[in-house]
């Protein structure tokens, strides 16, 4: 447990990365409004992000722009790189998903997931019985 | 409903203590031996200038090494944008149907 806490302390960019990811996680799964599901995934990016970006960084680096110093280390400039196709991605799925939650929105009335849920099995209901 | 929340905070305790273990098992944060910089990185640090011409290193992956990465990027991006016209216009059209 004492070395599990020491590798932490040493590794803390991504131990907060978890905590987001694990953040982002628990407002999808527990938020029934479809806007704060999104912004949870959105968390759960941002905690990857992170993640990423850590992983590539050097202590006492300097950023991934030439200088004519030659004693300087860069810090990995391909994590960033991936990251910015990572950032596109994030930013179309955001988007498709805020139109259709406005479609959802004027078909149903609400972005609730559940209330949602509950009107398609009453309407369900209603066609078996006639 | 506040049972499902309970389960689902057991569930994300137990994804918490998994994950722990593995961010105590990777390499220590910040160190110049970690296996991230391998010879990839080093190529792009000490060819960049000489192939690309670009100061930026991030810029020359992005726009030169990694190009067709970038252009297909671009396609992500007009298929959503494409994909959120379509949706939104067909919800005025049909308003009437429903």
């Amino acid at each position: 447990m004492r070395i599990l806490l020491e590798k932490l302390l040493i590794n803390y960019p991504f131990f907060f990365a978890i905590i987001l990811f694990v953040m982002g996680a628990f407002t999808v799964l527990t938020r029934s409004n479809l806007f704060k599901k999104l912004i949870g995934i959105n968390i759960m990016e941002g905690g990857i992000f992170l993640f990423f970006v850590a992983a590539g960084n050097i202590k006492g680096g300097a950023v991934p722009i030439l200088v004519d110093n030659p004693g300087v280390t860069y810090i990995n400039p391909l994590t960033s790189a991936l990251m910015l196709t990572g950032i596109v991605v994030s930013v179309s799925v955001t988007a498709f998903a805020l139109a259709l939650i406005v479609r959802i929105y004027k078909i149903y009335g609400t972005t609730d997931a559940r209330r949602i849920a509950e009107m398609r099995k009453e309407v369900k209901e209603r066609c078996q019985q006639s | 409903m506040k049972i499902r929340n309970l389960i689902f905070l057991l569930i994300i305790l137990l994804a918490i203590f998994t994950m722990l273990i593995a961010v105590a098992e990777l390499p220590p944060y910040g160190s110049p031996d970690n296996p991230v910089h391998n010879m990839v990185t080093e190529r792009y640090i000490n060819k960049a200038l000489e192939e690309t011409g670009v100061n930026n290193i991030v810029t020359a992956i992005v726009l030169d090494y990694r190009a067709y990465d970038t252009l297909f990027e671009t396609i992500v991006l007009f298929t959503a944008a494409i994909a959120v016209y379509v949706t939104l216009k067909k919800a005025k059209g049909s308003e009437g149907g429903e």
